[in-house]
C-alpha cells in the first residue's frame, strides 16, 4: 500500500464541484492521483478497462447521489457485480449535497458504502473517513 | 352549465306511476323509468343518472333495499324515496344507510316533486364541484410538494458549490486577500442555505406520512450535538440518558425538533458567558419521553415567550430566521408532543418536551 501511489475516483456530473473537489484534494495531499469521472458509467467503464492493472485503480471512490442517466444508487448497483479483488482493495463514500432524508438513509444503509460525506467537503472530515476506513480495513 | 339536461330515473312497480310520472316531467328533465330495481340497476349501468326516486313498496327489491345496495357502486346520484305509508323504520333506515336526500308521500303533489328534483339536481352539482375542487386542490398540493422540493435541491447545490469555493480560498490564505468581502460572502451564503434547510424542514414536516421506527436517545443526541457543535467548540454539553426502555416514534420529526432546540441553544449565548453550557436531560418509559434542554445563555424577555413559537417572530433581531422555534411547534403538533418553556433573561432558558412512545 505504501509503495504505489493512492488513488481517489470523484465521480460527479458537476463541473465546477469536480474542480472544487479536486482542488482540496490536491490542497489536503490526502491522494496523489484523482481520477475524474464526469458519471457513473464513466468511472465504471474505468474500473473495468484497468481491473488488471491495479496500480492504476482507486483505493478510494468519492461518488455523487443525483446525476442523470445512472443516479449513485444505481451506480452501486453495479459496481457491487465488479470483481471481488476490486472490491476489497477499494473504498466507497458517497459526497452529495442531499438533505433529503431518504436518500441519507438509504446512503446509510448501503454495505458498500462506508460514510456518506456532505457537501462542501473539508479536508478533516475526508482524512477522519480514511483514518476510520482504512485503518479497520487493515 | 343551464344546458345540460336533468337526468331522472324512476323505479315502481306500478307502470301507471311510471306513466304519470313520465307525462308529469318529460319536458323539464331526461325520464327514464325502470319497473323493477333490477331493471333500474341495469340502467344505471349503462347511464350517469344525477337523481334517482325509487318507490318504497315494490315485490322483491323494497326502494331502501335498492339504495343501500348502490352506496359504494353508485354514491353520486341524490337519492329521493317514495312511499304511500307513512312507514317510520323504513324511513329511518333509508336516512341512516341509503343516503337519502328526501323522502316524499305518495300520491305525489307534481309542484312538490319538481321542487324536490331541482333542489336534488342542485345538490348533486355542488356534489361534484366539491369534488372537483378537492382533486384540483390535491393536484396543487402535489405540485407544490414536488416544486419546493426540487428548488431545495437545484438550490442548495450551486449554493454549495460556493461554500466549497470559500473553504477552498481559506485552504490557500485567501480569506483576508480582500479585506472583509470573503467574511461577508461566507456569512450571506451561510444564511442563504439556513433559510433553505429550514424551509425544506417545514415542507417536510406539513406532509402526513408518519413513519414509526425505534429510537435511542443517546446516539441520535450524540449526533446531533456533533452536529451544531460543529462551528462552536466553545459551548460544554452535558447528556444524561435514561431510556430503559423502547422507544418507538417518527424519527424524522423527533430529528427537526431536538435539532433546531440544540442550534438554538449553542446559537443564542452570551458572548461574554465563559462557561457556555447546555444540559440535556431525557427520560424516556412506556409512555412518553421526557426531555429538557437546559442552557445558560442571553434567555428570552417575558413579554415574548408567548410569541417565540410563531412564524417569522424573532426575538433576538441580530440572528435567526424566525423558523426554527415555529417549525418545532409544527413538528410536535403532528406528533402529539408538548412543549414548555421557562426562561430567565440573562440567566438562561429551559425547555421541556413530551413526545408520546408509540411502542
Amino acid at each position: 500500500m505504501q509503495t504505489r501511489t493512492e488513488k481517489v475516483m470523484l465521480i460527479d456530473d458537476n463541473d465546477i464541484d469536480l474542480k472544487i473537489n479536486s482542488k482540496v484534494i490536491a490542497l489536503s495531499k490526502l491522494f496523489d492521483d484523482i481520477i475524474i469521472c464526469r458519471s457513473g458509467a464513466e468511472g465504471l467503464s474505468y474500473i473495468k478497462k484497468h481491473i488488471n492493472h491495479p496500480n492504476l485503480l482507486p483505493q478510494f471512490i468519492l461518488l455523487d447521489i443525483q446525476m442523470p442517466e445512472m443516479d449513485g444508487f444505481e451506480f452501486l448497483e453495479l459496481y457491487k457485480n465488479l470483481p471481488l479483488s476490486f472490491l476489497n482493495s477499494c473504498k466507497l463514500a458517497i459526497l452529495s449535497s442531499t438533505l433529503d432524508f431518504g436518500d441519507i438513509k438509504k446512503a446509510e444503509a448501503n454495505p458498500y458504502v462506508v460514510r456518506l460525506l456532505k457537501k462542501p467537503l473539508y479536508p478533516n472530515e475526508l482524512e477522519e473517513v480514511l483514518k476510520a476506513t482504512f485503518n479497520s480495513a487493515h | 352549465m343551464s344546458s345540460t339536461t336533468v337526468r331522472v330515473l324512476y323505479i315502481d312497480d306500478e307502470e301507471n306511476n311510471l306513466q304519470a310520472f313520465r307525462a308529469s316531467f318529460r319536458r323539464q328533465y331526461e325520464i327514464y323509468t325502470a319497473i323493477s330495481a333490477q331493471e333500474g340497476l341495469e340502467i344505471l349501468q349503462n347511464i350517469e343518472m344525477h337523481v334517482i326516486i325509487a318507490d318504497q313498496k315494490m315485490p322483491n327489491t323494497t326502494g331502501v333495499e335498492f339504495f343501500k345496495s348502490i352506496v359504494h357502486t353508485h354514491p353520486d346520484p341524490i337519492r329521493i324515496l317514495l312511499t304511500g305509508y307513512t312507514d317510520i323504520e323504513a324511513l329511518a333506515d333509508a336516512i341512516n344507510h341509503g343516503d337519502i336526500y328526501r323522502y316524499i308521500q305518495k300520491p305525489w303533489n307534481d309542484l312538490e316533486l319538481h321542487n324536490s328534483i331541482k333542489n336534488a339536481y342542485d345538490a348533486y352539482k355542488s356534489k361534484i364541484d366539491l369534488r372537483n375542487k378537492m382533486q384540483e386542490l390535491e393536484k396543487t398540493n402535489d405540485e407544490l410538494n414536488r416544486f419546493i422540493y426540487s428548488i431545495s435541491h437545484e438550490l442548495r447545490a450551486p449554493l454549495v458549490s460556493v461554500l466549497g469555493i470559500l473553504n477552498l480560498v481559506k485552504m490557500e490564505g485567501l480569506y483576508n486577500s480582500s479585506g472583509e468581502y470573503w467574511g461577508l460572502i461566507e456569512a450571506c451564503s451561510n444564511k442563504l442555505d439556513y433559510y433553505i434547510q429550514k424551509t425544506l424542514q417545514y415542507y417536510k414536516n406539513a406532509k402526513n406520512v408518519e413513519e414509526k421506527s425505534d429510537i435511542d436517545f443517546e446516539s441520535l443526541l450524540k449526533e446531533l450535538i456533533d452536529l451544531y457543535t460543529y462551528i462552536d467548540i466553545e459551548t460544554v454539553f452535558t447528556l444524561n440518558v435514561n431510556q430503559p426502555v423502547k422507544f418507538k416514534g417518527d424519527i424524522f420529526r423527533v430529528e427537526v425538533i431536538l435539532g433546531n432546540l440544540i442550534s438554538n441553544a449553542v446559537k443564542y449565548q452570551k458572548q461574554t458567558e465563559t462557561h457556555k453550557k447546555v444540559n440535556i436531560n431525557i427520560d424516556v418509559n412506556a409512555f412518553e419521553a421526557i426531555i429538557t434542554i437546559h442552557d445558560n445563555g442571553i434567555g428570552i424577555l417575558k413579554e415574548h415567550l408567548e410569541k417565540i413559537f410563531s412564524q417569522f417572530f424573532k426575538g433576538n433581531a441580530l440572528n435567526g430566521s424566525g423558523l426554527g422555534l415555529f417549525i418545532v411547534k409544527e413538528a410536535l403538533n403532528k406528533i402529539n408532543g408538548k412543549i414548555t418553556v421557562n426562561s430567565t433573561i440573562e440567566e438562561g432558558t429551559t425547555f421541556k418536551i413530551n413526545i408520546p412512545n408509540a411502542n
